[in-house]
């Protein structure tokens, strides 16, 4: 066994804590930010796979097999290395130099769209299993096909994903973690920068495990909650015994 | 906007090939391995016997709640540590992804098995199966067979996830292309080039998942 | 030939059963009804050993179902269970659905469980189904494949979860009229149902159950004509058009 000396206490020890919590802080930001963007875009290219305009059907299958088809670091590296150089040489030098914190802004495009694609998939599959009938019995009392999704099928699609969208907002999570490749001070870049200062790597990776698992935890209950709320009796089946 | 070069591709592929073939190598142990220790570890998590009940359980919540990027450092760590020598960026990769990936195997093994409604199980009581009996040739055999296309899309998010053994420098397909980027400066044909050989490779194989799928319902 | 002796059975605090008490005798054709949630599956499927019940006993053909020695899946092979769902296994063929248990569990030897398989589709009316999977069968179908599984067994009692309420209205007849068949031939039957028809061609007694107690007993003559209970009545008016 390679000799190593466990030192637990780095972890909170100045400067290697502030840096954790910073890393945290970034963490949490970055999630939500892009969480909300992903699904309020989601539901958007969602909507559009099942409206019967065609344009809107096709756009939205291209948006979403592209984005499922790719993995999130290739992605990542495309927006933060590859995309600004299409841009106009004058925003292409703003994004660099002049915005600050332009990698954080630059995942947040990235995770978004990533994610969106995914929720979109879950929305689809959530309006499809709505009945036909709904549709119909909607158009029947005089709502508009834009009326009848937003009052009608888009709530109780959204309810009918719920347990979906949980594992959706945990993977947004664990996602941002890839930002460290780009150079975003998240937890786990933070984790990696006190193990090259100190070179106690598995004391730093285990403090960052323990953030995320906590991160894991609490959406997972807040969704629980939101569950709840939102629940339609009868509506979200439990297993139970017969 | 500077002009399109596709140069930059056609002269490096062979390198670029190379760390595909890495990527290519890296999913099929990851797979493979994730998936047998999966169905272990998916079958511990429908054991009655706490004693393998809860590790399982336990196991399959933790590895399901960290992101994998973390895991591969975490054994780029401790790999050294257990077997008291440094391993290799693959070795230590696959440890990584095995583990890592029979967590989510597992879980489709488990959802497997469940599906198949209580009915069968007591149906097969019914003309005196034995547990063993009833779980051989009624319930795997349908269990199997619900399975493949979750087990399928699992298969092309791992493919997807081989892409992360980039932070410890593995040489796999995208980091190929990085060191090209650094070298070349062309990181738009490159990272674009990246996206498409993935996209072809994804799309291709969930279309066969599809294919496959339908084939199974019209039995 | 099964003594029921009573039994009860809460599921954490809601009581399923209550004291039930019955016995069947051998050749006895028993009809149980009542509303859903009565008990009146619960009752069936603890006479098999698929459900359990914390009070009482239920002893079947001398062997009590409490006692830890009785080997419960030999016991089972001589009971037959026909379900509400068919639960025929979709993977193997029908032929291979009659036979899998008299070849695994009996150790009859292929060919015979096979011409066995094809005598009882033949009894059950539907021969030429044999090398069909059960996704190609009507329900109507299905359900006769499925009592020629249980049948296969050589079982001395059958069991009967509500046969035909999963079926379409005009399939139930033709499983009916096996039963009837089944009924007429000698078999010891246990039949949940609601078909009032069937019970006044075949059943030796009728036992109408509600909130896990039966409320009334009684022949296919005196039940349908005078039930003495104000629940029976009830009951009858509603399911009676």
């Amino acid at each position: 066994m390679l000799s190593y000396n466990f030192n637990w206490s780095i972890i909170w020890t100045a400067p290697y804590g502030e840096w954790m919590l910073q890393g945290i802080w970034t963490t949490i930001r970055l999630g939500l930010i892009s969480w909300f963007i992903a699904l309020f875009l989601g539901i958007i290219i969602g909507t559009f796979r099942v409206t019967p305009f065609r344009p809107l059907r096709v756009f939205g299958t291209v948006y979403t097999e592209i984005f499922r088809d790719i993995p999130l670091l290739v992605q990542l590296f495309f927006w933060y290395f590859a995309a600004p150089s299409i841009l106009p040489k004058s925003i292409e030098m703003w994004l660099y130099r002049g915005l600050p914190n332009s990698e954080f802004w630059i995942v947040v495009v990235g995770l978004s769209i990533y994610t969106s694609s995914r929720i979109a998939e879950h929305i689809r599959a959530g309006m499809q299993a709505i009945p036909d009938d709904q549709y119909n019995a909607a158009l029947s009392t005089g709502f508009t096909h834009f009326q009848t999704y937003r009052y009608i099928i888009i709530p109780f699609a959204v309810r009918l994903v719920i347990p979906p969208l949980t594992a959706e907002c945990l993977t947004v999570f664990k996602n941002t973690a890839l930002a460290m490749t780009v150079g975003v001070l998240e937890t786990t870049f933070m984790s990696q920068q006190i193990e090259a200062y100190t070179f106690h790597g598995i004391e730093a990776t285990t403090a960052a495990s323990i953030v995320y698992m906590v991160i894991t935890l609490i959406v997972v209950l807040l969704m629980g909650l939101v569950e709840k709320r939102l629940a339609v009796p009868g509506l979200i089946m439990r297993k139970g015994g017969q | 906007m500077e002009g399109f070069d596709w140069n930059v591709i056609t002269a490096n592929l062979s390198f670029l090939m190379q760390g595909l073939a890495t990527t290519f190598k890296l999913a099929v142990v990851s797979i493979t391995g994730g998936l047998l220790l999966g169905i272990l570890v998916g079958m511990a998590r429908l054991s009655s016997i706490k004693a393998i009940y809860y590790p399982a359980t336990a196991f399959v919540n933790i590895m399901r709640s960290l992101p994998l990027i973390l895991v591969i450092f975490w054994f780029y760590f401790l790999v050294p540590v257990i077997f008291g020598r440094p391993m290799g960026d693959f070795f230590s990769a696959c440890v990584a992804f095995v583990i890592f990936e029979a967590a989510y195997f597992a879980e489709i093994v488990r959802a497997g098995i469940q599906s198949i409604s209580t009915g069968q199980m007591q149906a097969a009581y019914s003309t005196g199966f034995t547990y063993g009996y009833t779980m051989r040739y009624i319930i795997i055999p349908q269990a199997l067979r619900n399975m493949v296309p979750s087990l399928l899309t699992q298969s092309v998010v791992v493919f997807q996830d081989t892409s992360l053994a980039f932070v410890i420098g593995l040489k796999e397909f995208l980091r190929s292309a990085s060191i090209v980027d650094a070298r070349e400066m062309r990181s738009l044909e490159l990272y674009t080039f990246v996206g498409a050989v993935y996209f072809i490779i994804c799309f291709m194989m969930s279309k066969m998942s599809k294919r496959l799928e339908i084939q199974r319902k019209l039995v | 030939m099964i003594e029921i002796k009573n039994v009860s059975k809460w599921f954490g605090t809601f009581q399923v059963l209550d004291q039930i008490d019955e016995t069947i005798k051998q050749g006895q054709v028993v009809v149980i009804c009542g509303p859903s949630g009565s008990g009146k599956s619960t009752i069936l499927k603890c006479l098999n050993g698929l459900e359990s019940f914390q009070e009482g006993d239920i002893i079947v053909d001398g062997q009590s179902l409490k006692d830890p020695t009785t080997n419960l899946f030999k016991l089972r092979q001589k009971m037959g269970m026909v379900f509400q769902r068919f639960e025929l296994y979709p993977h193997l063929k029908v032929i291979e659905n009659i036979t899998i248990a008299p070849i695994k569990v009996k150790k009859v030897p292929s060919k015979d469980a096979a011409e066995r398989a094809q005598e009882l589709l033949a009894r059950v009316g539907i021969p030429e189904q044999a090398d069909k999977y059960p996704g190609n069968l009507s329900g109507g179908q299905q359900q006769r494949v499925a009592i020629a599984r249980a049948l296969a067994m050589d079982p001395e009692i059958m069991l009967f979860d509500e046969p035909t309420s999963a079926l379409d209205p005009e399939m139930i007849k033709e499983v009916l009229e096996v039963m009837i068949d089944l009924a007429k031939s000698g078999m010891t039957m246990v039949v949940v149902t609601h078909e009032m028809g069937f019970a006044r061609e075949v059943a030796d007694e009728i036992i109408f159950m509600d909130e896990g107690r039966i409320i009334e007993r009684g022949t296919d003559k005196t039940f349908f004509k005078n039930p003495r209970t104000e629940r029976a009545r009830d009951f009858l008016n509603k399911i009676l058009f």
